[in-house]
């Protein structure tokens, strides 16, 4: 318990700390926003109009506090590039809303994925014991390692699409029109994220699975009269996958990595491509909070990967 | 331990990295001073030949040769990779054998850092740093460089922190030899074979990143061809030219499974 | 009865195991002695169907009673051999913390024999676990079945493998160097238990160990083995009495053992006393701080070593004997100076003392030649107090001439550690310990990593060395009969403390605390009774 206080304390100082690092870090930014905002022809009553409303006339540190107590109360800001008409600035929170459910699908999709198959697969290619077949895997999962996602996802817009039609690329349907049609399209990019994690598991899990074959207690185990079956399930495939959950933890922030890229390949509305324009426009609220909230996820993925771990390992929750 | 001692056969990760990445490398290079035809020269006239005799990779939609661009995008490419693993080697020895050695409170707060920077896409830790540094080959080259630091601080750190109490080692201080001559003479040339995985590893995730990051705009921008962004352009013409996407495409998995058989094999040839 | 009939196993290489027979009657403990690869290990293994699976039995048979078990040519009935294992034959293992599966409690495990072997309910068999536990002198029964194995300490782990071993009373238990892990005062107690158990249980223990001081005391017969070779077998006091072989001549030659006359060094004697001692430790205490999480906690401070005294003279081993954890490194580092940590004095009067390890394979640096390694603590004096300044070729020379004194080929100067065995590791270890011509050596478990025959040869070498470089050793070990013959004075820690020092005869001969004569009978050749 007091373990679990630490942490949620240490968790609470990151967040803390990115979030002060990457608003103060866009402080630095050259360039004026205003300007970038109204263009060069506005009058300068104006500019200080606007200049007043976005509260940029405070020190950085104050407008700091200023901003994370706002979104301490679910205000996010406005954007500096939508607008919803023309008198009305468009608010973060309004721009996200629809397009974090996309993300999180493709995220929570992708992950499926590569548990789904990876696991098997990996425990499989462990007790094979065909020197083809680990020579056709070991290949085979190098070669998907070394395809980056992106054109993995051009290859699969071209075979599955292209070629086979099973779906139209650039035909996205939105999950509040057909939630069905929306996840079916969301498969394909799910699996260019997949594919080369699913590999990259694989081949962690097997070469646990390996390692721990090699352990005395293996040893022990067959020394009780265990079968080879019951050796590798009731003891080898627990104390393999403790390390490969630590692994799937990482494999989840580079799904959302995967997720950014994938998300321009396939046209999908995410909060990747969000982030993606919102760079290249510098539209740094939007940014900002893109930022943070990724933070926040891959900090809490740890935080409940390193609680699991606990669990898992008596050897740690000792301590 | 040693890479090359007598009678030691070369194993097979070894020889067909070294092949793949060194005819990669070698195009690359060629491509910096030399291509089959002009990259930037356009021809209505040759739009989307399919790959021939003539033009190996086919044209793209301006009608330029797309074997000839490719060379250039490996040039670019593999000089950016390096360029950045070169930045974040050098630092990321220094500070891992730094903290590794001596531990205290510098190493404590690099690692806060490192760990930190460690559990992020390294791509998402990149866009932030174009957005404030800006575009262009130089501040691609800095951004991943500094992104790509932690990764080999934790790998030197770790084989410091272990060669630190080896007992050759703390023989060594007995003997009274220098803390300096011990970090790079003594324990150094122990590191090298891990070291020189982990860059084969970061020369990967530098491809990948530049050509990610190229394919979303942020990186090389055109009419610069890079392995990236030509894939970006060819992705509107998969159903006219299909060769215009794979010819980038494969080009760049090439070389990434050429680098870590290479990786690979460096590591087995260590047993 | 067990017989192995011709015996032969090989890898992928040359046989390991050649033509080995051997008998195992009821009641009856064989030793199986020998250095290591000599091939005791993986006979073992083989009688017991746990060899690894690119093992290929190339001749012979196994019979396990009238049941041909294992027969060369044929691959090995997997099916037949479960039905035994656990349950008509069983194992003890050298390291019963990685021979445990860390994440699952003790209990299961010893439970999963009665799973696999018996129709016992989960109750039955839960108490028939704790029966066992209590049998084999665990106390607190309960707890330590609901433990992991990080929990327990060595001993303890130990026990639970033997209970795990012997709970369905199998004929034959295999203990392959059951207590080599283990602390001298523990080896003790398991070595007793497992006789207590053969006599019980009358089953036929197969015994392999490396240690023939052990073997003597428990085996009623012995097998000698070397290179895969049985090269002798017999009665236990025959074989040590009339060695038929001269291998096991050599070998029994070579084991420290307390009947054979000591060859004393002797330079120190009473009337030296007011020279100038080597070194001069006063009150002496030792501390460790936690290295735990430092941004929150505050670190503690543990008194590791406890108010030490004494002098080391010149020409004179001092021996330091105690058991694993008692503080006996710690308390050498703190003398060279490598633990800052400390209270009290230490006065050196030789110039840069040096150190000799345990572990050949870890004192020398990979990335670098023996003749590098030779000369670095040339450079180095030369780079700090630079009166002593040499030139390239010197330094080469007194290399050169250093490898010489260990008894080592100049060829050997060029190449690397791991183009070496551990024993010439080890002396390149020495060699390059003693260039600088410090005076004043420690050494930690010098030879407790080699081979009985290598071990007499580094102890033969640093007795000599001593007497031609006029050296002071501060001897370290767990092994009461190596500092036998290494030293002048013994001193007896336990827990951080010196409790006896003494002349070597004095503690021998009348040891004055209850510790230092649990230690002495622990390590005796042969059992009184």
């Amino acid at each position: 318990m007091r373990y679990l206080g630490k942490k949620l304390i240490t968790l609470i100082m990151t967040l803390f700390l990115v979030s002060a690092a990457a608003f103060l870090a866009f402080q630095i930014i050259p360039g004026d926003v205003v300007t970038s905002i109204l263009g060069t022809e506005a009058t300068p009553e104006r500019e200080e109009q606007l200049r007043e409303e976005l509260g940029l006339n405070y020190p950085p540190v104050v407008r700091y506090f200023h901003w994370i107590a706002d979104v301490l109360r679910g205000d996010l800001g406005v954007s500096y590039r939508y607008s919803k008409n023309m008198n009305e600035m468009m608010p973060v929170t309004e721009l996200i809303g629809d397009k974090l459910p996309v993300t999180l699908w493709l995220a929570a999709l992708s992950l499926l994925l590569i548990m789904a198959v990876s696991i098997p697969l990996g425990v499989l290619w462990a007790k094979s014991k065909s020197r083809f077949a680990d020579m056709l895997l070991g290949v085979s999962t190098q070669a998907a390692m070394a395809v980056p996602a992106f054109f993995l996802g051009i290859l699969v817009t071209y075979f599955f699409g292209i070629v086979l039609k099973l779906f139209a690329p650039g035909g996205y349907v939105s999950y509040k029109k057909d939630f069905w049609g929306f996840l079916g399209y969301l498969l394909f990019p799910a699996l260019s994220i997949a594919i080369p994690k699913i590999a990259m598991t694989a081949r962690f899990l097997r070469n646990a699975m390996l390692t721990e074959m090699n352990a005395d207690y293996v040893r022990t185990a067959y020394g009780k009269g265990c079968s080879r079956r019951r050796v590798m399930y009731g003891h080898v495939l627990r104390n393999a996958m403790i390390p490969v959950i630590t692994f799937l933890g990482m494999i989840i922030a580079e799904i959302v990595a995967g997720s950014i890229v994938i998300e321009q390949v396939f046209g999908l509305p995410g909060i990747g491509r969000l982030l993606i324009s919102s760079v290249s426009t510098r539209d740094l609220p939007v940014v900002e909070i893109l930022i943070l909230y990724i933070t926040f996820v891959v900090i809490f993925v740890y935080f409940l990967i390193d609680i699991l771990y606990r669990v898992i390992d008596p050897r740690i929750s000792e301590k | 331990m040693k890479l090359f001692a007598a009678g030691k056969k070369w194993n097979k990760y070894f020889v067909a990295g070294l092949i793949m990445t060194g005819l990669a490398v070698l195009l690359g290079v060629l491509g910096l001073f030399w291509t089959p035809y002009s990259t930037t020269a356009m021809s209505a006239a040759e739009r989307f030949a399919a790959p021939s005799l003539r033009h190996w990779f086919g044209t793209d939609n301006f009608g330029r040769d797309i074997f000839s661009r490719v060379m250039q995008g490996m040039s670019t490419t593999i000089l950016i990779s390096a360029a950045v693993v070169l930045i974040s080697g050098a630092a990321g020895v220094l500070l891992g054998a730094l903290t590794g050695y001596f531990g205290g409170v510098l190493d404590e707060a690099v690692m806060r850092v490192t760990d930190a920077v460690n559990g992020f896409p390294s791509i998402l830790l990149a866009l932030v740093m174009i957005s404030i540094l800006g575009n262009g080959r130089q501040n691609l080259i800095l951004s991943l460089g500094i992104v790509f630091v932690p990764s080999y601080v934790r790998i030197v750190r770790g084989e410091y922190l272990r060669l630190r109490d080896a007992d050759y080692i703390k023989r060594a201080r007995l003997m009274g030899v220098g803390r300096f001559r011990i970090l790079f003479v003594h324990i150094l040339p122990n590191i090298l074979p891990v070291f020189g995985v982990s860059v084969m590893i970061g020369l990967n995730n530098a491809i990948l990143a530049e050509s990610g990051m190229s394919y979303l705009g942020i990186g090389v921008q055109a009419p610069d061809a890079s392995l990236g962004n030509m894939l970006s352009d060819a992705q509107g013409y998969l159903q006219a030219a299909p060769w215009y996407a794979l010819a980038p495409g494969l080009v760049i998995v090439w070389i990434v499974l050429g680098f870590s058989l290479f990786g690979e094999g460096i590591r087995r040839q260590m047993e | 009865m067990i017989k192995i009939e011709n015996l032969s196993v090989a890898f992928d290489g040359p046989e390991v195991v050649k033509n080995v027979s051997l008998e195992l009657k009821d009641g009856e403990i064989l030793g199986v002695v020998g250095e290591s690869g000599s091939g005791k290990s993986v006979t073992a293994l083989t009688l017991m169907g746990l060899v690894a699976e690119s093992a290929r039995v190339t001749s012979g048979k196994i019979y396990f009673d009238d049941t041909l078990l294992l027969e060369a040519g044929k691959p090995r009935d997997k099916a037949l051999y479960r039905k035994f294992q656990g349950d008509r034959m069983s194992m003890v293992f050298q390291e019963p913390m990685t021979s445990l599966n860390p994440t699952q409690r003790v209990g299961k495990q010893v439970d999963e024999v009665l799973r696999l072997h018996t129709q016992l309910d989960a109750a039955e068999r839960k108490k028939a676990v704790l029966n066992a536990f209590a049998s084999v002198g665990l106390k607190e029964a309960e707890t330590v079945y609901s433990s992991y194995a990080h929990q327990l300490s060595g001993g303890m782990r130990q026990r639970v493998m033997i209970a795990m071993a012997v709970i369905l009373e199998p004929r034959l238990l295999v203990a392959d160097e059951p207590t080599t892990a283990l602390d001298v005062t523990v080896q003790n107690q398991i070595i007793s238990l497992l006789q207590d158990i053969n006599r019980k249980q009358h089953n036929a223990m197969l015994f392999i160990t490396h240690d023939l001081n052990l073997a003597r005391r428990i085996c009623h017969r012995i097998a000698v083995m070397k290179d895969g070779c049985v090269v002798e077998q017999g009665e236990t006091e025959q074989i040590f009495n009339q060695p038929a072989q001269e291998y096991t001549r050599r070998l029994i030659e070579a084991v420290p053992s307390r009947l054979k006359k000591r060859k004393s060094v002797q330079l120190s004697s009473e009337q030296e006393k007011d020279i100038v001692p080597v070194v001069q430790v006063r009150d002496l205490s030792v501390f460790y701080r936690d290295a735990g999480n430092s941004l929150f906690g505050r670190k503690r401070r543990h008194c590791v070593v406890k108010n030490v005294d004494f002098e080391l003279y010149p020409g004179e081993s001092l021996g330091l004997v105690g058991e694993s954890g008692c503080g006996k490194t710690t308390l050498s580092k703190a003398i060279l100076g490598i633990n800052r940590e400390i209270e009290g004095q230490v006065l050196h009067n030789t110039l840069r003392p040096q150190m000799i390890f345990q572990d050949p394979y870890s004192s020398l640096n990979p990335a670098k030649t023996v003749g590098w390694q030779l000369q670095e603590p040339l450079r180095a004096r030369g780079a700090i107090d630079g009166s002593q300044e040499m030139t390239k070729a010197d330094m080469e020379e007194a290399a050169y001439d250093m490898l010489r004194r260990v008894g080592m080929e100049e060829k050997y100067f060029h190449r690397r550690p791991s183009q070496l065995s551990g024993g010439q590791r080890q002396r390149v270890s020495i060699a390059q310990a003693l260039i600088t011509h410090p005076g004043f050596i420690v050494a930690d478990e010098p030879v407790s990593a080699l081979d009985v025959t290598i071990q007499a040869q580094i102890m033969e070498l640093m007795r000599r060395l001593q007497q031609e470089m006029k050296l002071s050793y501060l001897f370290i070990s767990h092994d009461i009969n190596v500092v036998y013959h290494m030293c002048d004075r013994i001193m007896v820690m336990k827990d951080g403390r010196i409790i006896e020092t003494g002349r070597t005869e004095e503690i021998f001969g009348a040891p004055r605390e209850e510790y230092t004569r649990l230690l002495l009978a622990a390590s005796q050749d042969r059992n009184k009774d």
